[in-house]
């Protein structure tokens, strides 16, 4: 009798196990940090939320079940902030008020760990509909995972017209048509203007073939070794003293001239040039190509972090709490820094005191610019591609407005562009140069410096690592490391 | 005592035992009672570890999907594995790290533990639960915390180190520093030395008092003491702690990852080999690669394990073999 009773306690615990095993997961809701870097900086202090969990999402209303659900997945790109989730879930409501076929369902994953979590609801077969906002650095990761909607394009009759043919242009590569504009960020200086009052600086050109002039009234082009002078004049120490005096303290800088915020090594070299960095067309025969104007960019950088006359904030001092804590533009104590139309986001706390200029030309004085771009893409394992076409439509179109204005962006739809610069100069009320972002959309990157390379997220990373080394050991042979990287990747892409 | 030896019944060679009905009833009994474990055993451990096993021979990405047929490519992982020049490089970093953290790893709670074992300490049990307390602040916010004091430009410890006299040019730049970050590592985890202190202390009070009263009336002294009374007696504690240490310095993951975000910052001196196995399964998306390294983890972790078991017959004092 006891054993039997033993025995059907048994059975009851394996069958609770079993039971417990096949229920569906609780979703978690992540707690937002506190900043969201779209490029991979470090911040030494991460928000204690950000623990590294596979199911950091957050869902909104979930599905009823007469309708197909389309579930849309953010934190590839921008859109996981805290502040950004109200227009977010109102464009999921607006939508799934105005019909009755599909239920729209929102996924926001933190940006850090947006990666991990699409990896594994890709390889579990659950993949999420929509992705993005997302650039060519997120979609990359996923190289031949997004829908060609070229089919669809046709079958509903997509209309491109509001859109700058160039911009519907370089969605169409060797996977198709995998996108359609939605977003462009093209880049300035950001440059803070009182710094440059109390250094007694001119500001910056607004206009591309504008020379600048320095304080002994010499009129020079305006290119990186320009901006690298006056950068030096612009970085002070305590003493108030700025890294061209003799007694120029190194080790306590309290302003520094330039910082590339957000920037990978490969984004900041597209200001010098951009090319496609590798060549071959198969595994074997792949070879890293990186050209000498992009070795130039980066011993300008590292010649900026540990020269003589430092200008640039080395890692510890960029990831420290008082310059940013990754973000040093935003600490307001950087005077220059060159990045897109998204920082407008990500800088908050730069003061009151900034404006744009123009992008310094190289040293042939031929101006290279990057333009990034976001957009949504379609994951190709979709059961639902047509409903999912009509969502993105919807995100692309009325739903456009509102995403727009809390990603920073700037809109790819023409008519959209005078609201845009419209709400911009409310927001910033103290900046006068906005006619910078267009000029600037003149030059983009071709190819992107964000494009596919062989085993991307391998090689990317490499550049990270390397970028990393750049920013924190002085001790280095910049020419000998830059030899092991160039080495390295070429391995990375034969992988 | 003769008559129940004579009804001991020697069973030959070969004869299968036969169960009595009884018997065969708390067999199975038994065997239902553990049948959870077994089966959460095989569910995810057993057949995971076979499962990785047959992916070493295929091309598995994450991205390839769960119901995707695989491609099975013969031994080509492995010979990458072999080639791969990051694969050493990290390995090579975990054992540097090793090198500082695996003494401290032991020392510091075996110091711990002897002063916690002081018979002139007064209030003993207060400061073990100082030491111990650490060890249960939850790992994220122990970061966060670490992170703040460990801050090149404004951190406490190399504030300091300032007022000391360090100047301000040759302070380390812990994390940030591709030389500092692993004694900045073994500092976070001296945080969490209060279990192992907790053990060693449990292993100092199982020393006979009258070997020490025997040492002393043999006129040693205090080291003499350490030497050849306390530490053989707590070697197998030393022992069992030394195992864990290692096989948790092959898996070293959660710091890095937490701290730097798993980008194995600064320059690379961080990409642990566990941590480059998490990177090769969800950033690289290579599972059949991943799994090859997991495997080679697995084999080093044995080999060592096994060369540490094998040596402890020489270091290693366990009273009962006497």
């Amino acid at each position: 009798m006891k054993n039997r009773i033993l025995a059907l306690a048994a059975v009851w615990v394996i069958f609770s196990m079993i039971l417990g095993a096949c229920s569906p997961a609780p979703t978690v809701t992540v707690a937002p940090q506190a900043t969201q870097a779209p490029a991979a900086v470090q911040a030494t202090l991460p928000p204690p939320t950000a623990a590294p969990t596979l199911q950091a999402t957050q869902t909104s209303a979930p599905a009823t079940s007469n309708r197909v659900q389309i579930r849309w997945f953010v934190g590839l790109g921008t859109g996981s902030r805290p502040d950004q989730q109200d227009a977010q879930k109102a464009v999921v409501a607006q939508f799934n008020a105005s019909q009755d076929k599909i239920e729209l369902v929102l996924e926001v994953a933190n940006y850090d760990t947006a990666r991990d979590v699409l990896s594994t609801e890709i390889a579990s077969g659950n993949g999420p509909d929509i992705v993005g906002p997302v650039g060519w650095l997120g979609s990359n990761s996923f190289y031949g995972q997004w829908l060609d909607l070229s089919t669809y394009m046709q079958k509903y009759n997509y209309d491109t017209s509001d859109f700058d043919p160039a911009t519907v242009k370089m969605y169409q590569t060797d996977e198709g048509t995998v996108g359609i504009p939605f977003a462009v960020y093209p880049a300035a200086v950001f440059y803070q203007t009182k710094m440059f009052d109390e250094a007694r600086l001119k500001y910056p050109p607004t206009q591309y073939g504008e020379h600048y002039t320095l304080p002994d009234g010499t009129q020079v082009p305006w290119n990186w070794d320009t901006l690298a002078k006056i950068a030096k004049i612009l970085t002070v120490d305590k003493n108030g003293k700025d890294a061209t005096e003799s007694d120029f303290d190194r080790n306590n800088i309290i302003q520094y001239g330039y910082d590339p915020v957000y920037q990978e090594l490969f984004h900041f070299a597209g200001f010098w040039g951009s090319q496609k960095p590798y060549s071959g067309d198969s595994k074997g025969n792949y070879k890293a190509n990186i050209p000498d104007n992009w070795k130039a960019a980066w011993k300008w950088w590292f010649d900026g972090l540990w020269g003589a006359q430092p200008y640039v904030p080395t890692g510890a001092v960029a990831n420290s709490a008082d310059f940013g804590s990754g973000n040093p533009f935003n600490s307001g104590k950087i005077a220059m820094s060159v990045t897109h139309s998204w920082y407008l986001t990500y800088a908050g706390q730069a003061g009151k005191n900034w404006d744009f200029a123009v992008l310094p030309a190289d040293a042939q004085g031929v101006v290279n610019g990057r333009i990034d771009a976001d957009t949504f893409r379609i994951w190709k394992g979709t059961k639902h591609p047509d409903e999912a076409f009509q969502v993105l439509s919807y995100l692309l179109g009325d739903g456009a407005p509102k995403l727009l204005k809390v990603y920073g962006a700037m809109p790819a739809r023409k008519t959209l562009l005078k609201q845009w610069y419209a709400d911009q100069a409310a927001a910033f009320p103290w900046i006068k140069n906005w006619n910078i972002f267009t000029l600037d959309m003149a030059y983009p990157d071709i190819p992107s410096n964000e494009g596919y390379l062989p085993n991307f997220n391998e090689a990317w990373n490499r550049t990270i690592t390397f970028k990393t080394l750049l920013q924190t050991d002085k001790t280095i042979d910049y020419n000998s490391e830059f030899d092991n990287f160039v080495n390295d990747v070429t391995a990375i892409y034969n992988k | 005592m003769f008559e129940e030896l004579r009804t001991i019944r020697i069973r030959p060679t070969g004869e299968k035992l036969k169960l009595t009905p009884q018997a065969r009833r708390e067999a199975r009994t038994g065997l239902l009672l553990i049948s959870p474990w077994i089966i959460g055993f095989m569910a995810f451990t057993l057949i995971p570890m076979v499962a990785t096993l047959v992916f070493t021979f295929s091309d598995l990405k994450i991205t390839s999907g769960i119901l995707s047929p695989i491609k099975f490519v013969g031994l080509q992982n492995y010979i990458r594995l072999a080639k791969d020049p990051q694969v050493w490089s990290s390995l090579g970093i975990t054992l540097k790290y090793g090198l500082i953290a695996l003494p401290v790893s032991i020392l510091v709670p075996l110091a711990i533990a002897l002063l916690m074992n002081s018979k002139w300490l007064k209030g003993s049990t207060v400061f073990r639960s100082l030491f111990y307390m650490p060890y249960i602040v939850p790992f994220v916010a122990a970061v966060f915390v670490w992170g703040g004091m460990l801050n090149p430009s404004n951190g406490w410890i190399n504030q300091a180190l300032a007022w000391l006299g360090v100047p301000k040019g040759s302070l380390p730049g812990w994390v940030n520093s591709t030389t500092w970050v692993y004694p900045a590592y073994v500092i976070m985890g001296i945080w969490g030395i209060g279990n192992t202190m907790l053990i060693m202390i449990s292993g100092l009070q199982g020393v006979p008092t009258e070997l020490y009263d025997a040492a002393k009336m043999d006129g040693a002294g205090w080291w003499k003491t350490l030497l050849n009374v306390t530490l053989p007696m707590v070697s197998p504690v030393i022992f069992y702690n030394l195992v864990l240490s290692i096989v948790a310095l092959f898996q070293f993951f959660l710091v890095p990852l937490v701290f730097n975000n798993g980008t194995g910052e600064p320059g690379g001196s961080t990409l642990f080999y566990n941590l480059l196995i998490y990177k090769t399964f969800f950033t690289y998306q290579n599972m059949a690669y991943g799994a090859t390294m997991a495997w080679l983890l697995f084999l080093v972790i044995l080999v060592v394990t096994l060369v540490l078991f094998s040596t402890a017959r020489y270091w290693v004092y366990y009273p009962s073999d006497r």
